[in-house]
């Protein structure tokens, strides 16, 4: 569809899986960047769900291939079914949630051990629309800092983003629901890839995405409007 | 009666194949009973007690299908089958062989090769049959004319009404020898009556099925129809009209007017043919329940579910918070499931299931699943389904490690490698992973892939035809969708194809085709037939054949993967031990967690087969909370993450020398006292497999190891996890600091943390410092120790092994660490320590209570089994008690202080009655202290030390210092094993004083024959690290004693009195080498009996002494004077004994 105009840039596609603990808002915040959509009862996924989304840089065009895999605990051995081969990962945990940062740093160090080494790993707190500075209520967009006194927020940013620091990940605080900082997420983990581990899109043949081929983007400065539609600004 | 019958129950389903993937060696020979109550979808308290040929007449008026005979009805030839509660008849035969293999068996099984209710025929409850005439028959010997109580209603049936019905009546002619067919009637009668009871139950069954409301006369349907799910309030998925609903319906009621509704329905094709086509949706869930077997189980136990509710009401649980988090996110679509009712029963049905079943607990897609049953079924009918889909159609998928899921997904590859195989070598080449896309399809069965209409006409012919129903669909789908399947070059394109298709499903599969009738084919006709004609190859017994044959890998992966995880997830501290370390601790825990199920199944298993003769007797068993499925392994789920103190045991002496027993003594009381005692005692010793401890060694029960697994335990639960195991060995080997060692030990003794331990603790300290050392020592150790010089000589000419001077000498070693910690023990009051005389009199009650502590250790058995007097007894029971190898010389010599009962027994003991101990105890110190003139005891003056008094202690000795060092850490092997070599049970091979000093036991001895108050039995009774405290207790205190005397002695003539008396005794003794050469000769020539790890009696007591004479209270005073004079003292103790003899002393000693 819309990718005809990024028909010369070189596309490329990458693996990429969401784990963290059930109902952290992994499928959510894949919802929202595929679709740009929030649905509140999500059902949860069994085994893995597949999507895929393009995301246009301004040199390349990365296809994202999201595995977006169940979160219950004892669904973890199926976990390397799927980051198999993976060149990305978003670890998600819900910012309201102590134990799910917990999880969090289990899957990456299980992926850091186990999955395809130079795998870029960005851990991702969601739900910032719960807490005080979340943008959801009404909050500054660039919230996301320090303030720790945030209603539901259990998790501060500084301990995740020094963890994240100490294991040379990449950190968001995002809100699947109001579409905060996801797209940056996802534009974030697509710029970390080093070129040389892209492989070429596989053809034609392999372009039934599920989702849009266009990449949405939530913009930052309209929270309230998360259908405003941009192109990839990165 | 109920235990043994439900053991039997276990044992049954352990044997069995299709309930739960128990894929053991049983699988390959499921049993006779799994056979039977998998054909028949009965409960596993269901076994196949008579079976007999037999030919079924359905009469006339019930028979609607086939070739009827206007005379004759409709007739199958069959068996017949009568287990506890019911009478099943198939025309598909079972081979029920005993040792039938599943594949041999299932060849007579027909359509659905022993995976359900195949064939023709009925399962009638024996409760529903209302009367059972004996026909005169012609033809057979016997023919049985069985009327059930189907459509009768039995709460108001009054003469008129039941004119009105047309009753269930059907003929069985039975086709055996006339003592065959008289078993199986009387067999029938038994039944029968013990079923009457059961009446009821059957009444509250059938009253939620929907078919007593459908065939109900026109004129009694003005009461409210039975819960058939939510579909009734909400609508039925689908379009009623395209589904054909009514015209299905009608069918359905005919055909169960005429071959009886629900537990009394008789299955003719046209049932099988009715379930094919779609189950109409207000029967759809009664079906599912009846092929299932699922209302079979409710009929065991109608009420368990609201029962369960009610008992757990109120209660949390993680499952819990689990199933609430995804209530609102099941089948959203359904608008019942929008409402509070709909959420409230799926609430409800899932926690119910996660209480009875708790090892499965809530598992994602089952609450997929159970929303679908909902929409169809009743709660408790949703319930009961839900059973026996996890227990037995889709065994493991939902357990906590998926097994069943994976192993599955396993199998599922390799039908699709064998059916399809260009499909297959396109998956590989193009890297896809077949089970990304096929596994949520058996994991929520088809139930969020298909749109629901198509799902439901899946699961109706799955709850019929079994799992192999999934495998059929699912090659079926590929199969159909394989031209564009090989275009698909990535993950993503397979999927778009799959999804696309299941998005299709009703439309035409040949929209093009000339003929309107081909035309009007949807693709999901397409699909059955395909599934079911094309893959009719696809049999339970092919299925079952493939989960045994990937089993092992795949829970090989699991557990691999577990392993991972676990040891990742581990506290930090756990990075003090190596990689390497955790993984072997690992594989140790689970390991040994894994061996005591298998063991405690064959337990089971062997009483279940001494039970069989009884079993036709067992009445109905509820089974609840059985569900068969094999545990023990990682891979296979939960069920033993924790280890408790007796699996502690074992897995320490896998790891640990010093934690093997010195006496094995299979099977003990105490390692069954956990276990039903009566029920094991019968046959623990008829089988050295059934030894509780395996084939490893047995493992030795002292108070350091429950010491130690208090300490791990950190929060008193009484169970160990591999995380506590992880972090108390952490401590010990992963710092490899002695300091930290030190304090370790210190902490385990210190029971109130205060920072302080007793004089008991002192005494346990050194007693487990025996303990730890008897095998001898590990780790670096200095070959040489300057202040036992002495004894080198006699050692270089006597040690085979050059560790073994080490050894000896560490006993100096801890004798010196008594003296020293008492030594420089601080008062509790400082006020009592005021004189020398407090001093001694402190020291003298250490060694009385080190006595008290050693009687504390004496086998309790032995006061009532004791025949001599009170301080012979001790010893004649100890010898009793040891193997029996060495019995006859212990019989003779069984007024024999000495004995070497090595301490397991005793600990044990002590346990087992505390009370007698105490008063023995008491007695026994009340003794002393009259003896003593009360000098050596005092209760009021306690003392303790302190972790840096014992620290200082520790490190004053070398051998103490290496033992902390590096000994003790090392005693752990965790990565290697334990030889067998290295772990010598027999108690001659131990470092102890007893096995060393033979002139050490004869010189005490000596000493105290002479006494006026005996110690031997103190010395000898045989636990030989209390002994060994004993004597050197005994000697400090002597020296302790003969000081102050001499420096007092007109202030304390009466107690100086033994003293000496013993003094000059061993200083004759002493005296005399002949003495000593006859004791060591004695020793060799009887009690030794040619043991090449004897040692020179003579250097190595000298050795002992002269260690404890360096150290002793800083007096100058070594020499044989002393020495003497330690034992004398020791003599004196509070036990009063015969007079030992030296030889005596050694004889029993070696018994092991």
């Amino acid at each position: 569809m819309a990718d005809t105009g990024n028909a010369v840039k070189p596309s490329s596609s990458v693996k990429l899986v969401l784990l963290g603990e059930a109902a952290v808002g992994k499928s959510s915040l894949v919802l929202r960047f595929v679709n740009n959509d929030f649905q509140e009862n999500k059902e949860p996924t069994i085994g893995a769900a597949f999507l895929t989304q393009k995301c246009n840089l301004p040199t390349r065009t990365i296809k994202f291939e999201i595995w977006d895999t169940a979160g219950q605990e004892r669904f973890a051995s199926l976990a390397p079914m799927y980051y198999r081969n993976a060149q990305a990962a978003l670890v998600v945990y819900d910012l309201t949630k102590p134990t799910s940062l917990i999880k969090a740093k289990h899957w990456v160090a299980e992926l850091q051990r186990q999955a395809s080494p130079g795998i870029v790993i960005a851990l991702v707190g969601n739900k910032l629309d719960l807490t005080n500075d979340g943008i959801g209520n009404g909050a500054d967009g660039d919230g996301a800092g320090s303030d720790d006194s945030g209603d539901a927020r259990k998790i501060s940013t500084e301990e995740a983003k020094t963890y994240a620091e100490e294991e040379g990940l990449l950190f968001f605080e995002t809100s699947a629901k109001t579409g905060y900082n996801v797209t940056e997420v996802f534009t974030a983990i697509a710029n970390a890839i080093p070129e040389t581990s892209l492989k070429t899109t596989r053809g034609p043949g392999a372009s039934h995405a599920a989702g849009r081929t266009e990449e949405q983007r939530v913009n930052l400065n309209g929270p309230r409007d998360p259908n405003a539609k941009e192109g990839c600004a990165c | 009666m109920l235990n043994l019958s439900s053991f039997v129950q276990k044992a049954q389903q352990l044997l069995d194949p299709t309930q739960g993937l128990n894929l053991s060696e049983s699988d390959r020979n499921p049993s006779k009973a799994s056979l039977f109550q998998s054909q028949f979808r009965l409960p596993s308290s269901q076994h196949p007690l008579y079976e007999i040929t037999a030919e079924l007449t359905i009469p006339p008026a019930n028979a609607t299908q086939g070739d009827r005979d206007r005379d004759r009805g409709f007739q199958y030839a069959g068996k017949l089958h009568l287990s506890e509660a019911y009478l099943c008849f198939s025309t598909t035969p079972s081979s029920f062989q005993q040792s039938a293999s599943t594949s041999s068996s299932s060849i007579f099984t027909g359509q659905t090769h022993g995976g359900g209710p195949s064939g023709n025929g009925f399962t009638f409850p024996l409760c529903a049959i209302r009367r059972v005439e004996r026909l005169h028959s012609q033809t057979f010997q016997f023919a049985l004319s069985i009327a059930t109580w189907n459509g009768i209603s039995q709460d108001a049936a009054k003469e008129k009404d039941k004119k009105d019905l047309k009753e269930q009546r059907i003929t069985v002619q039975l086709a055996g020898t006339r003592p065959a067919c008289e078993r199986f009637c009387d067999g029938l009668k038994k039944g029968l009556r013990a079923n009457v009871g059961n009446v009821g139950k059957l009444k509250k069954v059938t009253a939620e099925c929907y078919s007593e409301y459908l065939l109900r006369p026109e004129d009694k349907k003005n009461a409210s129809p039975p819960d058939a799910g939510l579909g009734m309030l909400f609508k039925y998925p689908g379009d009623p009209k395209k589904l054909r609903d009514r015209a299905k319906m009608r069918l359905w009621a005919e055909y169960l007017r005429d071959n009886g509704r629900n537990v009394t329905l008789i299955r003719q094709p046209t049932f099988h043919k009715l379930i094919r086509v779609g189950l109409p949706n207000r029967l759809r869930g009664e079906m599912w329940e009846l092929t299932s077997g699922s209302i079979y189980l409710r009929l065991e136990n109608p009420t368990l579910y609201s029962d369960t509710l009610s008992k757990f009401s109120g209660r949390e649980s993680l499952a819990i918070d689990e199933i609430e988090k995804d209530l609102n996110r099941s089948l959203p679509e359904y608008p019942g499931f929008q409402s509070e009712e709909g959420i409230g029963r799926l609430r409800r049905v899932l926690t119910a299931y996660s209480w009875v079943n708790a090892d499965v607990g809530y598992c994602q897609a089952m609450n997929i699943v159970v929303a679908a049953l909902l929409i169809y079924m009743s709660e408790t009918q949703a319930f009961f389904l839900l059973s026996a889909l996890c227990d037995r159609l889709v065994p493991g998928y939902y357990s906590t490690t998926m097994y069943g899921t994976l192993l599955d997904q396993k199998v599922f590859e390799s039908l699709v490698e064998k059916t399809m195989p260009i499909l297959w070598e396109h998956l590989v080449k193009s890297d896809v992973q077949l089970s990304v896309v096929s596994l949520p399809w058996f994991l929520s069965l088809y139930i969020n892939s298909m749109p629901l209409v198509f799902a439901f006409r899946v699961l109706d012919v799955f709850f019929v035809e079994g799992p192999k129903v999934l495998f059929q669909v699912g090659l079926a789908i590929l199969r159909i969708n394989g031209e564009e399947l090989l275009d698909a070059a990535d993950d993503g394109a397979f999927i778009s194809v799959l999804k696309s298709y299941f998005a299709r499903l009703d439309e035409s599969a040949h929209p093009k085709s000339e003929n309107p009738k081909l035309r009007a084919v949807t693709k999901f006709q397409e699909l059955m037939v395909v599934a079911f004609k094309e893959f009719s190859g696809i049999t339970h017994s092919s299925i079952t054949e493939l989960r045994l044959k990937n089993k092992d890998a795949v829970l090989n992966n699991i557990e691999s993967f577990a392993k991972r995880t676990a040891i990742r997830n581990l506290s930090p501290d756990s990075k003090l031990l190596s990689n390497d370390e955790l993984g072997a601790l690992y594989d140790r825990f689970y390991g040994v967690l894994y061996e005591r199920q298998q063991r405690d199944h064959i337990l089971k298993q062997e009483q279940a087969r001494r039970n069989k003769s009884s079993r036709s007797r067992i009445a109905e068993v509820a089974s609840e909370g059985d569900h068969g499925i094999e545990k023990g392994r990682v891979g296979l789920g939960p069920s033993t993450s924790l280890m408790d103190y007796d699996a502690f045991r074992e897995f320490l002496a896998g790891m640990s020398k010093w934690a093997i027993s010195d006496s094995p003594t299979t099977p003990r009381r105490e390692a069954l006292a956990d276990k039903d005692k009566g029920f094991y005692s019968s046959f623990k010793r008829s089988d050295a497999l059934l030894s509780p401890w395996g084939a490893g060694p047995e493992p030795a029960d002292h108070e350091f190891l429950r010491r130690l697994f208090q300490k791990w335990d950190a929060d008193s639960s009484s169970t160990l996890t591999l995380q506590k195991v992880v972090s108390g060995l952490a401590r010990i080997k992963g710092k490899r600091d002695i300091m930290g060692t030190i304090s370790y030990f210190f902490e385990l003794y210190d029971d109130d943390g205060d920072g302080k331990v007793d004089r008991e603790g002192i005494l346990r300290m050194s007693e487990a410092l025996l303990f730890l050392s008897r095998r001898g020592l590990e780790g670096t150790l200095s070959p040489s120790n300057s202040t036992l010089t002495l004894s080198e000589g006699a050692n270089a000419g006597q040690n085979d092994v050059p560790g073994q001077s080490v050894n000896e000498r560490f006993l100096g070693s801890v004798s010196a660490f008594i003296r020293r910690c008492f030594e420089y023990a601080d008062p509790d009051h400082p006020s009592n320590q005021h004189n020398a005389v407090r001093e001694v009199q402190e020291k003298l009650q250490a060694a009385q209570l080190k006595e008290t502590a050693s009687e504390e250790l004496a086998s309790p058995d032995a006061f009532a089994i004791g025949d001599d007097d009170d301080d012979d007894d001790d010893d004649d029971d100890l010898l009793a008690m040891e193997s029996p190898t060495g019995s006859p010389k212990q019989a003779k010599r069984s007024d024999v202080p000495g004995d070497q009962q090595p301490p397991e027994l005793q600990l044990n003991s002590v346990q087992l009655t505390p009370d007698e101990d105490d008063l023995a105890l008491r007695r026994r110190v009340s003794k002393a202290q009259s003896e003593k003139a009360n000098i050596a005891l005092d209760p009021s003056n306690p003392l303790h030390i302190t972790l840096p008094t014992f620290r200082m202690v520790v490190l004053a000795d070398e051998l103490l210092e290496q033992f902390f060092e590096s000994s003790f850490p090392t005693s752990f092997h965790i990565i290697d094993n334990l030889g067998s070599s290295n772990t010598p049970t027999s108690a001659s091979s131990l470092t102890t004083f007893s096995s060393l000093g033979i002139g050490a036991g004869r010189a005490v001895n000596a000493a105290l024959g002479g006494a006026p108050v005996a110690t031997a039995p103190a010395v000898g009774r045989g636990l030989r690290g209390v002994l060994d405290n004993i004597v050197t207790d005994g000697m400090r205190v002597a020296a302790e004693v003969r000081r102050r005397m001499e420096e007092a002695q007109k202030e304390l003539e009466k107690n100086a009195l033994p003293g000496q008396r013993n003094d000059e005794e061993d200083e004759e003794d002493e005296d005399d080498p002949a003495g000593g050469e006859r004791s060591s000769g004695a020793g060799k020539g009887v009690a030794y009996g040619g043991d090449p790890e004897r040692r020179s009696v003579r250097s190595s007591d000298r050795d002992l002494l002269t260690g404890a004479d360096a150290e002793a209270s800083g007096t100058s005073r070594v020499g044989d004077g002393i020495v003497t004079g330690d034992l004398s003292v020791d003599g004196a103790g509070p036990s009063s004994g015969s007079g030992a003899g030296p030889g005596k002393v050694v004889g029993v000693e070696f018994d092991g």
